[in-house]
């Protein structure tokens, strides 16, 4: 009997310390927030890709830094979050001025010039503290959403789900946050100190 | 197949029943001393501030219920004890969880001060408006939890013992003699048991279930239930437990009778019936205690209504009858312990009336927030259930105290108790609001006279259950 | 269902579990259940535990070995549970399609860790911890369900919203189910056999 009532143990003993080192010590369930305690834990630089932004301007992400820059992963057609996401940088825009607003499109096949522009002038985008980009080269899409941990799935009906977020670069270039975007209050209190230091 | 027990219980087992009795006799007066302060504040006689009151009440519901369970849990097992063999260390272990439970409820509640009342109906935890800490909510759900998990051992104990004698549950039920020719059904306790065994451990996995949901609620606010199907959950399982009391303590009823009449109790068809009928009728009555809720799908609330006009009537009807018949000219020698069953079994006839007048959509919708309620709760809980589990308190002790303070304390108990059940029931019909810490001037008079009657029932309980206390040491010692 | 499993001879079993082992490990099947989340959660993960449940001979429950480290079968149960619950946590599930590491720790832990123990021990534990286990088992498939449901958001990166609510609503299904089964059983009357021996 106490052998058993030991063994019992081990198990659960082991069993907590599997578990906590899953969870990041019971702080994490999802992917999604494991992505974003790893950022908060361990900031690191996004991959230095080329970006095209609604106006035909090309730039690199490096060349922004120096400013403290929010970027949004969206593509011009979805119907739901990302509109609800552009909804939330036009807000930011009035709230936060001084930082650079980002909208990456990751439907490179469909989202070109135009529709870029399209999505811009809907959501009231300048070009200028805020611009809606897609990568100019096909291959850096890739290492560009793993580099920010983004996982995009189509969802059958030919649009896409994603894990939603707001990216937070910090004035070295390096992402320091990954935030929710609703409540809008809670996201600008967070960005606010960055803009400070 | 046994009719006539059979099997004595061990020394371990008797002490063991005798410290459900001490708990039971414990918390009992602790909860009846806040339901009289309660009173008495209502009847403006003392002055608790509301947050008190409300703590108050909220240890008075939630702890009112557990000790039912834990009088009605002793009888049970006592007597289930005698037909098959019950594990005692599981018998313990409820206890033991129970007053670890009960305690964790208590911090929770006058220290924390969470005041959700016994239903904690989703959101109210997790929104306290500043009157408790987080904590304060997880504190006191965990403490059900606990509570329920080892009631869920308990009942899965009864279980394993039922099934291994009887093969399967439609047998300990009494279904071969109910439907087929069987001659032998098993003994009413069997049946008894089985079917408490049934509705309690689905309720306690919908109580579970939805304890879980908003403790996960609590922590991460994000997820969230259908307040509505939570208050479903809440009231399947709080009524099927609150019911389940009074099943098992009528099984006091069923074991002494004969025994004080030397006339057996055989279960009969009827009786069966009966049985078989209240174990489904008792899981789908709940929905009476929601017909203010406009939300609900009609044919449920009319479910509800009708259900409950025959849910637990069967039951009733066999054990009175049965007992009546059983005492008729037997030549019966009344002692405190048979008064106290036969009050049983009126103060539980008695408390089925203004139920059923409640569970009536039309004087629902005007009486189900007023004092009414508690009146027909408090007439066969106190009156009912708490009077037989009494009377296997006075029939343990065998109490050696003299006639007259036997008679005594009866009387002051049984008086107390129509005093009060008759001033809610009398407060309800004026309309008079529950759940009011503060009353106008025109209300006050019937919190008096319960204040008055909940005193009398006080002083009854500690006459009742003090010797109980005085013979305890020696009971664990020589028994 | 366990009876029936354990008349079959013991090098049978073992055939048919190595085989569904392998059937499940096939990329092509593999690619094909792995690409929705309830055929992941709901078929995949439970044939890889009735394969390790197969893999082991019925005589293994009662050797001495194991009845003297395990006597009621508590460890093994406890190690059953906490690793299917692992396996529960959607990041698990999302690691399994994005890691081979934790794919390839899949297909062994599951079969190993869950079905083994639960082959080995569960005839052996007492109907009281069975009963427990089993109350435990509908409510918290009621509480997984009713979680998948309420999440505000996408728990699985790489599965769609709407596979999320199936999964979610076949969970409080499967509860339902298998607390009708254990009534059924308990009403319909218990195998003789336990019966006599309980």
């Amino acid at each position: 009997m106490m052998r058993s009532l030991f063994l019992a143990l081990t198990v659960a003993v082991i069993a907590m310390a599997v578990f906590g080192s899953a969870t990041e010590g019971f702080r994490v369930f999802t992917t999604e927030g494991a992505r974003r305690y790893a950022v908060e834990q361990a900031p690191h630089q996004l991959p230095a890709v080329t970006l095209e932004d609604q106006d035909g301007r090309s730039f690199s992400l490096d060349s922004l830094q120096g400013r403290v820059v929010l970027i949004e992963f969206i593509y011009t057609r979805c119907p739901t979050v990302c509109s609800a996401l552009g909804d939330v940088f036009a807000r930011l825009a009035r709230a936060l001025p001084g930082t650079v607003l980002l909208s990456i499109s990751f439907d490179i096949e469909h989202d070109g010039r135009a529709e870029l522009r399209r999505y811009a002038d809907s959501h009231g985008a300048d070009g200028d503290e805020w611009r809606v980009a897609r990568p100019v080269h096909g291959q850096d899409l890739g290492p560009l959403l793993d580099g920010a941990g983004v996982v995009v799935i189509a969802d059958g009906w030919g649009g896409y789900q994603h894990n939603a977020a707001v990216h937070l670069l910090d004035r070295h270039g390096r992402l320091v946050r990954i935030l929710d975007f609703d409540p809008l209050s809670v996201l600008i209190d967070e960005v606010t100190p960055w803009l400070k230091s | 197949m046994v009719t006539h027990p059979d099997l004595v219980p061990t020394l371990g087992a008797r002490r063991a029943v005798i410290a459900y009795l001490a708990v039971f006799g414990a918390v009992l007066l602790l909860m009846m001393a806040l339901g009289l302060l309660m009173r008495l504040n209502q009847g403006a006689l003392v002055t608790l501030p509301p947050e008190i009151f409300y703590q108050s009440m909220t240890v008075h519901g939630t702890g009112m219920v557990g000790v039912a369970s834990i009088g009605g849990a002793a009888v049970l097992w006592y007597f289930l004890g005698r037909y098959v063999r019950l594990t005692t260390w599981v018998f313990v272990l409820n206890l033991l969880t129970f007053t670890v439970g009960a305690a964790m409820i208590l911090f929770a509640d006058f220290v924390g001060g969470f005041a959700a009342a016994w239903t904690f109906l989703f959101p109210l935890p997790a929104k306290a408006g500043g009157q408790w800490e987080q904590w304060a909510a997880m504190v006191h759900l965990g403490g059900l939890l606990l509570i329920g998990t080892g009631f869920l051992l308990f009942h899965l104990d009864t279980a394993r013992a039922i099934l291994g004698r009887y093969g399967s549950l439609t047998r300990a039920l009494g279904w071969p003699s109910l439907f087929g020719n069987d001659p032998e059904p098993p003994p009413p306790t069997i049946v008894a048991s089985t079917m408490v065994l049934i509705v309690n451990t689905m309720g306690l996995v919908f109580g579970a279930s939805v304890l879980v949901i908003s403790l996960i609620n609590l922590v991460v606010p994000q997820f969230t239930i259908d307040a509505l199907i939570a208050k479903n959950m809440i009231y399947f399982f709080g009524h099927v437990f609150i019911n389940a009391t009074i099943y098992m303590a009528v099984i006091v009823v069923y074991e002494l009778l004969p025994e004080y009449t030397g006339r057996p109790w055989k279960p009969n068809r009827p009786f069966l019936a009966a049985w078989t009928l209240s174990t489904v009728l008792v899981m789908v009555a709940y929905p009476h205690h929601l017909l203010m809720d406009f939300g609900m799908p009609h044919w449920l609330l009319i479910l509800g209504q009708i259900v409950s006009y025959v849910s637990g009537l069967p039951i009733l009807v066999v054990t009175a009858f049965g007992a009546l018949m059983i005492v008729y000219r037997s030549g019966l020698r009344w002692d405190l312990a048979a008064g106290l069953l036969f009050i049983g079994v009126f103060g539980w006839a008695a408390g089925v009336v203004p139920a059923i007048i409640d569970a009536t959509i039309i004087v629902n919708s005007v009486m189900h927030n007023t004092l009414w309620v508690p009146g027909h709760f408090h007439t066969y809980l106190l009156l009912g259930q708490v009077a037989m589990v009494l009377g296997f308190v006075a029939w343990t002790g065998k109490t050696r105290a003299s006639q007259l303070f036997n008679a005594l304390a009866f009387w002051i108990f049984v008086a107390g108790g129509i005093g009060l059940t008759q001033s809610f029931l009398y407060a309800g019909r004026l309309g008079i609001p529950r759940r009011f810490a503060e009353y106008l001037p025109e209300w006050i008079g019937q919190a008096r006279i319960g204040a008055f009657s909940a005193a009398l029932v006080v002083i009854g309980t500690v006459m009742l259950v003090g010797p109980l206390f005085i013979r305890l040491n020696r009971a664990m010692a020589v028994r | 269902m366990a009876e029936i499993l354990n008349l079959i001879p013991s090098f049978r079993r073992i055939a048919m579990g190595a085989g569904l082992f392998l059937v499940l490990a096939a990329p092509s099947l593999r690619e094909v259940l792995e690409q929705d989340m309830t055929r992941h959660m709901l078929i995949q993960l439970p044939f890889l535990v009735l394969a390790g449940w197969l893999l082991i001979p019925a005589a293994a429950a009662s050797c001495r070995f194991v009845v003297i480290w395990d006597r009621f079968g508590i460890a093994g149960i406890l190690t059953a549970n906490l690793a299917a619950a692992y396996w529960m946590l959607p990041r698990s599930l999302d690691n399994a399609i994005a890691l081979p590491v934790f794919e390839i720790a899949k297909f062994i832990s599951l079969p190993l860790l869950v079905g083994v123990p639960l082959g080995c021990c569960w005839p052996r534990m007492p109907m009281l911890g069975k009963g427990f286990v089993m109350a435990n088992v509908v409510s918290m498939l009621g509480i997984a369900g009713w979680l998948y449901l309420a999440a505000p958001v996408r728990v699985c990166v790489f599965y769609l919203s709407d596979q999320q609510e199936a999964v979610g609503r076949l969970l409080l299904c499967l509860a339902g189910a298998i607390s009708l089964a254990v009534l059924f059983c308990a009403f319909v009357g218990f195998r003789p056999s336990a019966a006599r021996t309980a």
